[in-house]
């Protein structure tokens, strides 16, 4: 996102809660904000939008390097995890997500997360995981466990180009490329596409291993009714 | 508008992130106060409902501000991370900036400026 308003930067914070999903609002005009789509949902910025959004890429250290050796980290105050152990840090005791984030779909909500819920979409289960892929035409969700039934890899069509959905052999985690293929299966620690290409460490490589640019649609991993509410009557993928 | 904590039994509870933001109640427990939140009258946006807002978890996170990054590569070399180490990866104005995804489970909100141009990421 862009935080940069009229010209100038506004500096935002987490204040609260709306769908059960965390609220931002900057200090400037006041405005609420959904964290998701970039959107001004109450105050007198609304209509902006803190746009263009680009990607959060969930991955680690060793494929972040692997796609690009120059990439750059910035590590605050907060204490946080090396491989178990807890290091760094002044700024009090670690994050409550720590190195033990609850992905279970048996998870619950408590009361005070599902007063702040609007009308849900029962096609899945609330707590459901899955990725959430977003364009100006197409809102779809794909639940994790189809990912899955599906060989952990599959080829769809987003706005008429082709994408690869398929969860990371690496950082288990759920994601989608535009690729040039029709036919993805996951085979050791990487996506073969029927073109010869692979996926492997998030990076797109061709039949002879050369690193190929590689673009992404928007996308989220997250909770389904953060998705639904956020993007309400989005396709649901198996539904 | 000035919204008060609106509900007693939030004080012991600790945020879990499960992913990108999405909260959900952790087995751990903390004493926490969600501070009072000043809010304009309005416009809402079209089908967004003040009534369901909640100032709960207000004041319990931090933004993180970011002035300074290092190569990721030599934080590796440092042990200042491990190759397992989970990040938020994001495109900024002259390259990729990797966050810890367990400092963001705290911070939800980092921002900053980089070649004269701002980036805000969210988690």
């Amino acid at each position: 996102m862009v935080p940069t308003i009229d010209g100038k930067m506004h500096h935002f914070n987490n204040v609260g809660l709306y769908d059960a999903l965390f609220v931002m609002q900057d200090t400037e005009s006041k405005t609420l904000w959904n964290h998701i789509s970039g959107e001004a949902v109450y105050g007198p910025l609304v209509g902006r939008t803190l746009g263009p959004i680009g990607n959060l890429l969930q991955t680690n250290v060793k494929q972040a390097l692997e796609a690009d050796p120059k990439t750059q980290v910035a590590i605050s105050d907060r204490p946080y995890y090396v491989a178990g152990k807890q290091v760094g840090g002044t700024g009090g005791p670690p994050g409550p997500g720590g190195t033990r984030n609850n992905l279970s779909p048996e998870a619950q909500l408590q009361d005070f997360f599902v007063s702040t819920l609007g009308k849900e979409d029962t096609r899945r289960p609330r707590m459901d995981m899955g990725l959430g892929v977003w364009s100006d035409k197409t809102r779809r969700y794909y639940p994790v466990a189809l990912i899955r039934e599906r060989g952990r890899a599959f080829i769809d069509r987003i706005d008429e180009k082709s994408v690869v959905i398929y969860i990371d052999p690496e950082t288990k985690n759920p994601a989608a490329m535009f690729v040039n293929a029709s036919i993805a299966k996951v085979e050791a620690n990487e996506v073969r596409l029927d073109n010869g290409a692979v996926v492997r460490s998030g990076i797109l490589l061709d039949a002879r291993g050369k690193p190929q640019a590689s673009d992404r649609p928007q996308q989220i991993f997250t909770r389904r009714y953060g998705f639904a509410l956020t993007f309400p009557g989005a396709e649901v993928v198996g539904q | 508008m000035r919204i008060r904590p609106s509900f007693d039994g939030l004080v012991k509870v600790v945020l879990t992130v499960a992913a990108a933001g999405v909260l959900v109640p952790s087995a751990a427990f903390a004493q926490r106060e969600n501070l009072p939140l000043d809010l304009p009258n309005g416009p809402a946006k079209p089908g967004f409902d003040i009534k369901r807002f909640s100032n709960a978890g207000n004041g319990w996170f931090k933004t993180f501000y970011v002035t300074e990054t290092q190569p990721l590569r030599k934080a590796l070399d440092d042990a200042k991370v491990a190759a397992e180490t989970r990040v938020l990866v994001l495109s900024i104005a002259g390259g990729k900036l990797a966050l810890l995804t367990d400092q963001m489970s705290f911070h939800h909100i980092a921002q900053g400026t980089a070649s004269g141009k701002t980036w805000m990421a969210t988690f």
